[in-house]
């Protein structure tokens, strides 16, 4: 069959492949200077997020609210069961609230007693979720808070019960959560009760693992984990999660933070606490006067 | 006549640019953070070879590169790098689209298949060459696999439900020039 099969462009066609070159050459470019630059390109990215994203919550947040409306429909069908077992829970809580009453009093008044100095309270800002990462090979979220708002990077994120995750990237006016499911993520914590320190280091599972725990032996499945604050990463005892034993026998977390549904969260204000710079001046009676002595000889 | 073709051509365009548009807004629906799902398959390089192998006029590399760079800087992928390898392997069956038109379609897949497993390794290796993290092997190769699979799917809404027919022989674009 008589085809032309260079498809008969040898006008447009070293023009076309100057151009594909030329594209390709900026996309490596592209490519190394993200390697090689890697803070102003994420600020870049952020950038361009902040102006793109923003853009479809229009549209994002109807189409959240109908998942959310069919989910509500699904669970009317077992609304009965649902309804005994919250009583039951209900009736635990109310023993529960009593007992953490008493304490809080308890602990109060012990605290009045020692004079005990705690961390100021820590103050929050609350965003909307907007948008996840969108590959399933990350695992963050996008929030409706920025810069404007006073966000930083590296502040610790919660949902009002455990720990979510940290900031990292901060545009105008949209933040991203790096969650601790994330390849990337790595949190100091401390199993209590019996204080043990180790990393939270996210492994792309529902389930992250716990590394560096000194004593395995004095950690059990059930322990609660809390972020512990060292290196000045987060404050420290913010809930994480439990421990529980994965199939691999290594430690991993169940989180406290409910994945399924992360709506709101809250972004805690982290005020570093003052560094001690110098070792401190002797203390002792004031020194004569040298120069007075210098002058008499 | 010449009309005709270049408003079809640039509404086939305008279509393309939506689907992806769509596909994207689809993943960043945070509709729950469970980690450790399976990966779906790579929808925007589906459309993008499929269409190049339809109507390699409908795919132009500027959209192409474009949309895929977009999803680069969106789904925090490193910038650029994905795209340069999707770009390569559009240009690769762009160049071969006419001396492919009347193989059997078996054939057609296998060698899609080759360019996408292709792509996929090209990124892993130049990712490890530059010691930037990279997600697990296993989850990659279920991604590559489950893009291969689909291939016929999409290629069979692109030809059924968008009517993107292969070009019949002796068609001729608005310049008068075979295509």
């Amino acid at each position: 069959m008589a085809r032309d099969r260079g498809s008969g462009d040898e006008y447009t066609g070293p023009l076309r492949r100057l151009l594909v070159g030329a594209l390709l050459v900026f996309l490596i470019a592209l490519f190394l200077l993200w390697r090689i630059d890697s803070p102003r390109a994420e600020r870049f990215r952020a950038m361009l997020i902040d102006r793109f994203v923003p853009s479809m919550s229009w549209a994002l947040v109807p189409v959240n609210k109908i998942g959310d409306l069919i989910e509500g429909f699904e669970s009317y069908a077992r609304i009965h069961d649902q309804n005994d077992e919250l009583r039951r829970e209900l009736r635990q809580m109310r023993a529960w609230r009593e007992a953490a009453l008493q304490l809080e009093q308890e602990n109060a008044k012990l605290l009045d007693l020692n004079r005990v100095r705690l961390d100021p309270a820590l103050t929050y800002v609350t965003g909307v979720v907007l948008a996840d990462s969108g590959s399933p090979f990350r695992q963050s979220v996008l929030l409706n808070v920025g810069g404007r708002d006073g966000i930083r990077d590296g502040w610790a994120t919660t949902d009002g019960l455990g720990l979510v995750g940290r900031i990292s990237g901060v545009g105008q006016s949209t933040a991203r959560v790096i969650l601790l499911t994330d390849p990337g993520s790595r949190i100091p914590v401390t199993i209590q009760p019996s204080g043990q320190r180790g990393i939270l280091a996210g492994d792309n599972s529902a389930l992250p693992p716990v590394d560096f725990v000194e004593d395995r032996d004095r950690v059990r499945p059930g322990d609660r984990v809390v972020s512990s604050g060292d290196g000045g990463v987060f404050p420290a005892g913010l809930l994480v999660g439990q421990l529980v034993a994965g199939p691999d026998q290594r430690m991993r977390v169940r989180l406290s933070a409910d994945y399924e549904r992360l709506e709101f969260l809250r972004v805690l204000r982290s005020v570093p606490t003052e560094e001690i710079q110098a070792p401190g001046g002797l203390i002792g009676p004031p020194a004569p006067e040298q120069s007075a002595e210098a002058g008499d000889g | 006549m010449a009309d005709m073709i270049i408003t079809r051509r640039w509404r086939y365009r305008f279509l393309f640019a939506a689907l992806a548009f769509l596909l994207i807004f689809w993943k960043l629906l945070p509709s729950d953070q469970i980690a450790g799902r399976w990966p779906g398959p790579d929808l925007i390089l589906l459309l993008a070879y499929v269409w190049v192998l339809r109507r390699p006029d409908y795919a132009p590399v500027l959209l192409v590169a474009g949309v895929v760079l977009l999803t680069d800087v969106i789904f925090m992928r490193p910038l650029g790098l994905w795209t340069a390898c999707v770009v390569l392997g559009l240009e690769f069956l762009r160049a071969r689209e006419a001396i492919w038109r009347d193989m059997p379609y078996l054939f057609e897949w296998m060698m899609v298949s080759a360019t996408i497993i292709s792509a996929s390794l090209g990124y892993m290796v130049v990712l490890a060459l530059f010691s930037v993290d990279q997600p697990p092997l296993g989850l990659s190769l279920v991604q590559i696999f489950a893009t291969i699979a689909t291939y016929p799917l999409v290629e069979l809404f692109s030809s059924r439900i968008l009517g993107l027919r292969r070009m019949a022989p002796g068609a001729v674009d608005q310049l008068g020039r075979k295509i």
